[in-house]
């Protein structure tokens, strides 16, 4: 008697495997995702003043930054001075509430100028602290 | 002739189990995409002194089109208050009340100083996300 043999073999891909395979790569991207840090520069800021309050303190430098131009103390500075001006003008300064440099910044001033401008402010050992603009409401 | 009983083959389902350790996996992925926000647009400044940030307990962004996403979800600029902030961090201790803001370069000081302002009044360690200068 002839017996007819299956030839034809059942194979399966293993998926056993397949799953760990998947597993495996969608571990490997997360970590690889996740091991990047974001780095950047950690900024300690006093509350901001209000003209009233920065009033009775006149004794602290003042900086007005616009997109153009920056004002120490109501002078007309290059970039490449104010460094080595704020060294000068703090070197005599010892208390952390003296060494206050007030930031008037104009509302187009970009990020990037500000952040220059306060790394400097920051490097020459002062402590920025922000002025803004108050909302007044004029009543008729 | 005695012959011997054939076992029933007992086998876990090794396919279902690969696919249930898949969605686990991709459910948990998006739900960590819910607080990311490498999804948003934005320009980093430059600065020479930079160092590693660590980790964050809230991260603010203001995209290149002056968006502002509050933990990857976008915001009003109303809405980035000193209360909120505070309520936010509750009671966190000193150390890890890190705050990122990831603020795109060209965005105007009318914009990014109300947040900055919001966060210093809510007693957060703000950390700005900045790129090192090359040199």
């Amino acid at each position: 008697m002839n017996i007819r043999r299956n030839a034809k073999l059942l194979v399966e891909p293993p998926s056993v495997a397949t799953g760990d395979i998947a597993f495996n790569l969608i571990i490997f991207f997360l970590v690889c995702a996740s091991t990047q840090p974001d780095s950047g520069r950690r900024q300690d800021l006093p509350r901001s003043e209000t003209k009233q309050q920065q009033a009775q303190q006149s004794k602290n430098i003042e900086i007005a930054l616009s997109k153009n131009e920056i004002l120490l103390n109501a002078q007309r500075i290059p970039e490449a001075d104010l460094a080595s001006r704020l060294k000068r003008d703090l070197a005599a300064k010892k208390r952390p509430e003296d060494r206050i440099v007030v930031v008037k910044s104009s509302k187009d001033t970009p990020y990037d100028r500000w952040i220059s401008i306060t790394g400097l402010i920051e490097t020459a050992g002062g402590v920025v602290t922000l002025q803004l603009e108050e909302e007044q409401t004029v009543l008729r | 002739m005695k012959l011997a009983r054939r076992m029933p083959k007992c086998e876990v389902p090794s396919t279902a189990m690969g696919d249930i350790a898949f969605n686990l996996l991709i459910f948990f992925v998006i739900l960590a995409r819910a607080v990311d926000d490498s999804h948003v647009k934005w320009r980093p400044a430059v600065s020479s002194n930079i160092q590693t940030a660590g980790h964050a307990m809230l991260r603010i962004a203001v995209d290149k089109d002056r968006k502002i996403f509050l933990n990857g979800q976008e915001v009003g600029a109303a809405s980035i208050t000193a209360d909120k902030l505070s309520a936010m961090l509750a009671n966190a201790p000193q150390g890890s009340r890190k705050v990122f803001l990831k603020v795109d370069r060209e965005t105007p000081a009318a914009q990014f100083e109300p947040i900055i302002e919001a966060a210093s009044a809510a007693g957060a360690e703000l950390v700005h996300v900045l790129n090192e200068e090359k040199r």
